[in-house]
């Protein structure tokens, strides 16, 4: 079941959140929801950056500085994102990252744990220069 | 025993802010948590505060004694006065599987001891949580002098199944130390306007609009409706995005008669006074609080109502006005003579 975009707790991409790194991008996220959830009730969708659609392989999930394969997150019961940090997902391209601007579309879908059945899908696409 | 150790001020229903209202404030880092307490204060849309544990506590249902003295210290320094907290029933933190009973009483202890370690007097609970969970609570709660408020929210009701559930456990264990909290999504008379306004400015056609409108209106309950609505919706070739979007005013808004709260009057513990805009003269624009505040002003209700607006899912409106206006409207309700 989808749920409507909505306002705060549709946003997925923080403003000006993207950081070119030595092996391609990072990408500052917030959760899309009202409260705090454990990331095994998060799933990091597709990532693009300038509409090429990026390996899920290539990202990893960061939060308070300790890094999760994407396909580990569900396993992560006792590790709750605090509804007010950012986390970060840190992507790796073929080519060392180019100057200018950038358009990046993130999905997260959110399984909210009292909600049984909700899976919840919020998309969001910003044009950013890294910094 | 002593139930009353709780209660504050004076009897009848009194008026306060939940910060679930403020979210957009609150997630956009424009308003820290001490913020949004200093904020309720100052507009005067207190004295009652009614927070998500989830929300407003980094680290919950695990509450330091820092956090707590110095929640207090703010609380008394604004003459708040804690209300709810409010609790989640997370059965499933782990996807695909269910907490057992006991994984769920486990799950739920640490947050009904947060609610005293805060000072609140109710801890709201979901109907997840399940009866048998919430009767083996009861002793706790009882020794930590906290009222366990099972939310009651559209598309239940007070005569819905899953709350009967609960009443029947009630009526065997006949604790003061369950009662409900009535949401009024349960008791809307009309799908908000602002909502559809909504719908219409994303593209919703109006078509699709009337069409949902007609059979929200119509006999069933939520779940029948809903069906009703997509199967007419896709056979009209509608677009599978929008119709189920535009589906979730059927979970979302009861209409269930507001006299039905009267039967849970005497164990009814806090309110929420759910809220979405206003009309011209001021009044909800689709929940009928001039039916609903008397009932509760008269029928022996003692207790708080939290704003609780719920517009910020789809506006990006001033919440803090919300509020102001919300209970401006509710004031002059309560202050009218019985009729």
């Amino acid at each position: 079941m989808d749920y409507i975009a909505s306002m705060q707790t549709s946003r997925v991409i923080s403003d000006d959140g993207l950081r070119a790194t030595p092996t391609g991008y990072r990408i500052d996220v917030r959760l899309p929801w009202y409260r705090s959830l454990p990331i095994s009730t998060v799933e990091v969708g597709e990532v693009s950056i300038d509409g090429r659609v990026i390996d899920p392989s290539r990202v990893k999930f960061e939060l308070e500085g300790r890094s999760y394969p994407l396909t580990d997150m569900a396993d992560q019961v006792d590790t709750v994102w605090f509804v007010l940090d950012s986390a970060f997902l840190d992507v790796e391209t073929p080519e060392p990252p180019a100057a200018g601007e950038h358009d990046v579309s993130v999905t997260l879908n959110l399984y909210p744990p009292y909600i049984r059945g909700l899976k919840r899908i919020s998309r969001d696409r910003k044009t950013m220069r890294a910094a | 025993m002593n139930i009353t150790a709780n209660d504050s001020g004076t009897r009848g229903l009194k008026l306060g802010t939940t910060l679930y209202a403020l979210t957009n404030e609150y997630l956009s880092r424009r308003y820290s948590f001490e913020d949004l307490l200093a904020q309720t204060a100052a507009r005067g849309t207190g004295p009652g505060l009614e927070i998500v544990g989830f929300q407003s506590i980094r680290g919950f249902p695990v509450v330091t004694d820092e956090f707590a003295g110095r929640f207090k210290e703010l609380v008394a320094r604004h003459k708040l006065v804690p209300t709810s907290l409010a609790i989640n029933a997370d059965q499933e933190i782990r996807r695909g599987r269910v907490m057992s009973d006991d994984e769920m009483v486990a799950y739920h202890e640490p947050q009904i001891r947060a609610a005293a370690k805060l000072g609140f007097p109710v801890a709201r609970y979901q109907y997840g949580a399940g009866p048998d969970v919430i009767r083996r609570l009861a002793p706790l709660a009882e020794q930590l002098n906290v009222k366990l408020g099972l939310e009651i929210h559209a598309p239940q009701h007070a005569n819905h199944p899953d709350v009967i559930r609960y009443r029947e456990m009630y009526a065997k264990v006949r604790s003061p130390y369950l009662g409900w909290i009535p949401d009024f999504s349960s008791t809307a008379k009309t799908v908000p306007p602002s909502f559809l306004e909504f719908f219409r400015a994303k593209g919703v056609p109006e078509s699709l609009i009337s069409m949902a409108m007609e059979i929200w209106h119509g006999d069933g309950d939520a779940q029948t409706r809903m069906m009703q609505y997509k199967e007419r919706a896709r056979g009209s070739g509608a677009d599978e995005l929008q119709l189920n979007e535009l589906s979730l005013i059927f979970p979302m808004f009861g209409k269930q008669d507001p006299r039905s709260w009267l039967e849970l009057m005497p164990e009814v513990v806090h309110i929420h006074g759910k809220f979405f805009g206003f009309d011209a003269a001021g009044n909800e624009e689709a929940i009928d609080y001039a039916a609903l505040l008397p009932l509760f002003r008269d029928g022996g209700f003692s207790g708080y109502m939290s704003s609780e607006w719920e517009g910020h899912m789809y506006s990006d409106a001033d919440a803090f006005e919300m509020i102001e206006k919300h209970q401006a409207m509710c004031r002059r309700i309560l202050a009218a003579k019985p009729t």
